[in-house]
């Protein structure tokens, strides 16, 4: 009896989300040893880069991100079509209100009053980062997506609400909202000439659209986020965080080779100037975002509950254990949580709070492991 | 010795002793500070509020120092309601607790710490004027109250210009952070120091005030700038002090607060425990920097 050979195709995680793994942690150990010795050298180099990397060099982080939830909306992605999400943004709505729940009733607990500003910071949900933790409990796996989606959702609605309620500065927001027409105009102009370098679209609209959010009092990390859906791309997408294949030269997949390395740079430097924090010394507040955190897998189940009696249906082959594993995979909050924290809270003890309880969220890839083991959930499978 | 010698004997050596104690206890609630007639005369009180029992002593033991030393006006470091923030706690934190106080006329300027609603910078006992930090002038004297828990821009270019501005021989700031503690709990504000230290530096200030770590502390002056915190006017962590080489005193076996006197280019200070007792005072002199 002869067998044909079954071709499987290799869908490898992007470079950028495995370099991730490297180039984030190192930024934060050196920057938790820095502070922890040096505190007062590290505090000025701190306040010194912050801008650079903070809101100049984290632009293109969310391109990227951003440039995932876009490939995912083409057909075979993830959100194609749109209804595929209803049941992960549900799952994240409750995410959120359950995070914000805990974290403000905590904060109401502990008199702490000054830090309730900050809970913006309570929804993150690292995407990288939970990525990389669901891919090494479920494979590939539709629960996998499912989270990223999840995440996505939660952060989306975490960034609306630094842009809204959070602005920076002295704001100017009809002069912001007038360039944001200009960037969008620009680069809807540059798509309909079918314009293929994404340098063009970055040194155009999308340095506009950075003015347009600065003047307006919005985060500027955010510019690319409504450029990088006009850059042409391709009839399909393969998958969230997969790696593209080599014969791909659109302008999305471009710009991805291109600031890939990059951007793991910038993560470096995004951690080393912001991971920064004594480890001893902080109020009990610092424990509000993990255990705000702690909370969001029965904030997921719960939605995913009503979602489902409403007629939504869960993807296949994802049960109740693996929507409780990828509630605890969703406790990280890391990258966005620092992210989130130095958005809307301005320097002091009470942001150093923020990014100690930011940092403490990697804990999370812990707790999905040890659920997944004791589930029998993924690669635990008994 | 007959029985009746001893039991007069004990009863006068107890005498004795009791009048001695009487005499230190009232030497020891005397006001070490000048006192002189048309000086600047002002109270310190850091995480004062606890609404517990001790806060109520050590409110009363600054009415009756007020009634040796008249000062009217008095700084707050912070911290100063713990817990619920309501129009309840107000009364019970602050309003009740420094009722002879406020009756006499003293004026409560406060800066906020982590503790604090922000909303309460608009409490009008507390003089903030709605802001979260200002700045006012009393004789020779301009105090800049701050907020360290959010420092965002606004607030840096606003202190700038203001201290560039001002025009009074002594340039006071408090606020809750301590920029230099030696405190075990908390310490040092390092983060916050490097924001506003180097524009103390740039525009003279004289002299800071903070909170945050419960007990009283005076460092020796960190580049030319003198440093207390007291955080003890409420909340107490007993041997919580971990003084270092920069400490040149500190005190934590009770609560405490500060009495200032400001007159011409010499700052006097007397720290009074709890009890009554003095346990740190002195005299500085108004630094002479060149203008910037």
């Amino acid at each position: 009896m002869s067998h044909t050979p079954v071709r499987v195709e290799r869908r490898p995680a992007s470079h950028f989300i495995l370099e991730y793994l490297l180039a984030l942690p190192v930024g934060c150990a050196v920057a938790l040893a820095w502070a922890n010795t040096s505190s007062e050298s590290y505090y000025r180099f701190a306040d010194a880069t912050a801008f650079a990397v903070n809101d100049i060099g984290m632009v293109f982080f969310f391109a990227l991100i951003t440039k995932e939830v876009a490939e995912a909306t083409l057909p075979g992605g993830a959100l194609h079509p749109w209804r595929r999400a209803a049941l992960p943004v549900a799952a994240a709505v409750g995410s959120v209100i359950v995070s914000i729940g805990i974290y403000l009733a905590l904060l109401d607990y502990l008199g702490e009053h000054m830090l309730k500003s900050g809970w913006v910071a309570a929804v993150a949900i690292d995407i990288p980062g939970t990525y990389v933790v669901a891919r090494l409990i479920f494979g590939r796996h539709p629960a996998v997506p499912f989270l990223l989606l999840l995440a996505i959702s939660a952060d989306a609605i975490g960034l609306a609400a630094v842009a809204v309620l959070n602005p920076v500065g002295d704001a100017h927001p009809a002069v912001g909202l007038a360039l944001m027409a200009a960037a969008l105009a620009g680069a809807f102009a540059l798509r309909r000439e079918r314009v293929k370098s994404f340098w063009l679209y970055l040194l155009g609209p999308g340095v506009i659209s950075w003015w347009a959010l600065f003047l307006a009092g919005v985060h500027p990390a955010l510019a690319l986020v409504p450029i990088v859906p006009f850059f042409p791309h391709g009839r399909r997408d393969r998958g969230l965080m997969i790696e593209p294949l080599p014969q791909a030269h659109d302008t999305l997949t471009q710009f991805e080779r291109w600031w890939e390395l990059p951007v793991e740079g910038v993560l470096l430097l995004f951690g080393l100037a912001n991971a920064g924090v004594p480890l001893h010394g902080l109020e009990e507040g610092l424990w509000a975002i993990p255990l705000a955190a702690l909370g969001r897998p029965f904030g997921i189940l719960a939605a995913a509950g009503v979602a489902i009696a409403v007629g939504l249906h869960l993807p296949l082959r994802v049960g109740w254990r693996e929507l409780v594993v990828v509630g605890c995979a969703a406790t990280i909050g890391l990258v966005f949580a620092l992210f989130f924290a130095v958005a809307v809270m301005p320097l002091g003890v009470l942001l150093l709070q923020l990014k100690l309880g930011a940092l403490v969220t990697i804990a999370g890839s812990g707790l999905a492991f040890a659920v997944a083991w004791l589930l029998g959930v993924g690669r635990f499978a008994r | 010795m007959e029985i009746a010698d001893r039991r007069r004997a004990r009863r006068l050596v107890t005498t004795l002793l009791l009048v001695i104690a009487a005499l230190w206890r009232v030497a020891a609630q005397e006001i070490s500070l000048p006192n002189a007639p048309n000086s600047l005369k002002f109270g310190v009180i850091g995480d004062s509020g606890s609404g517990d029992r001790e806060q109520y002593d050590v409110a009363n033991q600054m009415t009756r120092f007020r009634a040796k030393f008249a000062f009217d006006q008095v700084i707050m470091l912070g911290d100063n309601i713990y817990g619920g923030q309501g129009a309840q706690d107000l009364v019970q934190k602050f309003s009740r607790p420094y009722k002879d106080l406020l009756d006499a006329g003293v004026k409560f300027y406060a800066s906020l710490g982590n503790h604090d609603d922000p909303l309460n910078r608009r409490y009008p006992l507390w003089n903030m004027g709605g802001e979260l930090y200002y700045t006012y002038a009393r004789k020779n004297v301009r105090f800049f109250a701050l907020d360290s828990s959010k420092i965002d821009q606004k607030e840096l270019a606003w202190l700038e210009n203001a201290l560039k501005s001002s025009q009074e021989d002594w340039k006071i700031c408090y606020f809750h952070h301590p920029l230099y503690s030696d405190g075990a709990t908390h310490g040092s504000a390092v983060d916050v120091r490097v924001v506003f230290e180097p524009l103390f530096l740039q525009y003279g200030v004289n002299v800071v005030f903070a909170g945050h770590d419960h007990i009283y502390e005076r460092i020796t002056p960190q580049k030319g700038i003198y440093h207390f915190v007291e955080g003890a006017s409420g909340q107490l962590r007993r041997g919580d002090a971990r003084p270092s080489a920069m400490n040149a005193k500190s005190f934590d076996r009770d609560m405490s607060f500060m009495l200032v006197e400001i007159d011409g280019n010499q700052l006097s200070f007397q720290v009074i425990s709890r009890t009554g007792a003095t346990v740190d005072s002195g005299t500085i002199q108004r630094q002479v920097r060149p203008a910037p």
